[in-house]
């Protein structure tokens, strides 16, 4: 009797996925709870476990290979069309200290070489079994008395391969359009500095009260809280925010859970443990819970404003500007310093309209300009 | 050049041996009149008489234990054991008395004798006729190990080990008793411890000694067909063996692929394996990789012996696998 293991359904939004590694081979028996192989998906590599006992029989897609969730990956003697579980994600447990970075596989040659051409392996892309690094993969050493070469191509490792991959799919497929809006951030300025000036105090960030403000603007507005699926609109439950994290590896965009229910203070220790995961490759998939907003400011590198590509999965995503001083005109027409950001949201046309978006934006720029609120507790329930 | 078999190869170092030195003399069962029972030494009683070439008793442990006694007080003896399995029966003498009596008695005394012996299957002999051995002796110091691949090295090699001063076991294999080759006129000697390039390749390294050169020459010519240029090593000289030669060519291929008829487990590839792994770390671009028998008596019936034996097409298999 051969039965299939089939490619598991990770996420909400999954349709396929990036078998990076077996942990088995034909002719081996596994019992439940056996890590059979591991998937990447967005910007996380999960564990598969076998759901039952049985023989791998052999298998049907190699490592590196992009396979649709539901398509079979190996043939076993196990339960027929079993689809695996998801190891259990480990974040209930007492918080161990940051698990090590995937160990890269590449042989001792490439190793060699590498360290004398100051390479980094972390980069790389290996064409050997299992991903493994080998000298050719290396990209070819340049001697520095040499008139400059046409430039190599460099391979991309897998998170940023999936990135170009994904993204350049959202971009063809999903119908963008844009809303910008100004917000005045003078009182939040003058009021985070008010509060970081607290003795004990937790630094409080403009990005904590973007994330704030992102995830109040969804608890108040729940019918925007949905993703295209299928031919279908897809609401989403909580008022999870994606947060864009630059890191050495590329870019992250993990979720802050209930961004539009917690108390800033929470809200901000929560987002600085979630970045700390995202630069040290930690993420569970625990982090990457469904959402359809995500935040990205640009503003601590002085860019005016961001004009940003939805992520594959969600319908909406903010981009965040520097802060700039400007004079308004108050009511009498005298100029008034102000410290203003350019807010540009991104959206989905499939899933919200123009007036939508801009009322949405609207509340966010509202929520920024009413700071002492964001110091209360969301109301319970949004 | 002129074209012999090994066989005549061996006759001829043996006699050119005795020829060149009277203290040269051949011990072994059915080695006189008969001529040795694959021939190698046909005719050397009549030219050198029976003082000089001795048939003794069907007793492995005696004839080796006199072969020890006669290098001790002055002779260069050349015993033969009819197949490398009977060995067992002259262990005593060679590792704990030939091996070690330079060393036990300061050196005032070495053991300048020749055990020769035939190993290998492919004859249906059985598996108390076919077993390849060597790895054994290999792992006693005092001991040096020859396998010759060739008719020149076959003579070369057996020279090399009557000239030299302490004991060597000089392996054949009797399914290359008569296979031709070249033999340079005068034959030409060949320095133990010396591997030589079979055939030069830029992919991968072959390592092998015995009947395994003539699987990896023909693996090689398979492999070329397919783009790969596999490089080929004849070992030769199993102990001491070539490290600088081996680390050489690895350094050139950055892949290793060791094949030995020898049961792999525990066997010459092993021990080549690990040093390599040690001082060509940082050269190997895939892993080293070895091909032997598996871990079973040989089998007697043909089709399962020829099962049995590695052969060109695991040596091709082995250096793809090394490319991947």
């Amino acid at each position: 009797m051969a039965g299939e293991i089939l490619m598991p359904k990770l996420g909400l939004t999954m349709t396929e996925g990036l078998l990076a590694e077996w942990k088995v081979a034909p002719g081996m028996r596994v019992r439940a709870g056996d890590v059979l192989f591991v998937v990447e998906t967005e910007k996380i590599a999960t564990e598969i476990e076998a759901p039952g006992e049985g023989e791998i029989l052999d298998l049907l897609a190699p490592a590196g290979a992009t396979v649709p969730v539901g398509a079979p990956v190996a043939r076993w003697t196990g339960e027929a069309a079993a689809a695996p579980r998801e190891a259990p994600a480990a974040p209930e447990q007492p918080a161990p200290a940051a698990p090590a970075p995937p160990r890269i596989l590449a042989t001792p040659l490439a190793r060699r070489l590498a360290r004398e051409r100051g390479l980094d392996l972390a980069g790389l892309r290996g064409s050997g079994p299992r991903g493994r690094i080998k000298a050719a993969d290396l990209p070819q050493a340049v001697a520095p008395a040499a008139p400059a070469p046409p430039a190599a191509a460099l391979p991309l490792d897998r998170i940023r391969a999936t990135a170009a991959r994904r993204l350049s799919q959202a971009k063809r497929e999903i119908p963008h359009f844009y809303v910008g809006a100004g917000a005045d951030l003078t009182r939040l300025l003058a009021l985070r500095e008010e509060w970081n000036a607290l003795p004990g105090a937790p630094r409080l960030t403009l990005t904590h009260a973007l994330l704030a403000a992102c995830g109040r603007a969804l608890a108040q507005a729940p019918e925007l809280n949905r993703v295209w699926a299928e031919e279908a609109w897809l609401p989403l439950p909580g008022a999870h925010v994606g947060l864009a994290v630059d890191t050495p590896q590329g870019l992250f965009a993990p979720v802050l859970r209930d961004a539009g229910a917690l108390p800033l203070e929470e809200l901000a220790a929560r987002a600085d443990a979630l970045v700390a995961r995202a630069r040290a490759g930690a993420l569970t998939h625990e982090d990457m819970a469904p959402a359809s907003l995500t935040l990205s400011n640009v503003g601590m590198h002085g860019a005016r404003f961001l004009v940003p590509i939805v992520n594959p999965g969600q319908s909406m995503i903010l981009g965040v500007g520097a802060v700039e001083a400007v004079f308004r005109p108050d009511a009498q027409g005298a100029p008034v310093l102000r410290r203003e950001a350019t807010l540009v949201l991104a959206a989905d046309h499939r899933v919200l309209d123009g007036a939508a978006a801009a009322r949405f934006l609207g509340r966010v720029a509202a929520i920024l300009e009413q700071p002492l609120a964001l110091l209360r507790a969301p109301a319970a329930g949004g | 050049m002129p074209e012999l078999r090994t066989l005549q190869a061996i006759t001829r170092a043996l006699a050119d041996a005795m020829e060149a030195d009277p203290s040269v003399i051949l011990l072994g069962e059915d080695i006189g009149q008969a001529g040795g029972p694959f021939g190698a030494t046909r005719g050397l009683q009549e030219r050198f008489g029976p003082e000089r070439v001795r048939d003794t008793p069907i007793a492995e442990a005696a004839l080796a234990g006199a072969a020890v006694g006669a290098a001790l007080t002055g002779l260069r003896p050349v015993a033969e054991i009819m197949f490398m399995d009977f060995i067992t029966l002259a262990m005593d003498a060679l590792v704990n008395q030939a091996a070690k009596a330079r060393f036990m008695f300061g050196g005032q005394r070495g053991v300048p004798m020749v055990l020769r012996t035939p190993h290998g299957g492919g004859l249906s002999a059985g598996p108390q006729h076919s077993q390849c051995l060597e790895a054994w002796l290999c792992h006693v110091p005092g001991l040096k190990v020859v396998c010759p691949a060739t008719p020149a090295d076959a003579y070369g090699l057996l020279r090399s080990a009557i000239a030299d001063p302490d004991p060597v076991i000089v392996v054949e294999h009797k399914g290359l008793y008569a296979m031709k080759g070249e033999l340079a006129d005068p034959p030409e000697w060949t320095p133990i411890g010396r591997a030589r390039l079979a055939r030069p390749g830029r992919d991968a390294t072959i390592l092998c000694y015995g009947a395994a050169l003539h699987w990896s020459l023909a693996a090689a010519e398979e492999l070329a067909r397919e783009g790969v240029e596999a490089e080929v090593l004849d070992l030769r000289s199993l102990q001491p063996w070539d490290e600088a030669a081996v680390l050489e060519s690895l350094s050139r291929t950055h892949r290793l692929v060791i094949a030995h008829e020898a049961v792999e487990a525990f066997g010459v590839g092993a021990e080549i394996a690990a040093r390599m792994a040690d001082i060509g770390f940082d050269e190997l671009d895939a892993p080293i990789l070895r091909v032997g028998a598996p871990f079973t008596p040989v089998p007697f019936a043909h089709p399962l012996e020829a099962a049995w034996r590695p052969d060109a097409a695991r040596i091709a298999a082995a250096v793809r696998r090394t490319l991947a």
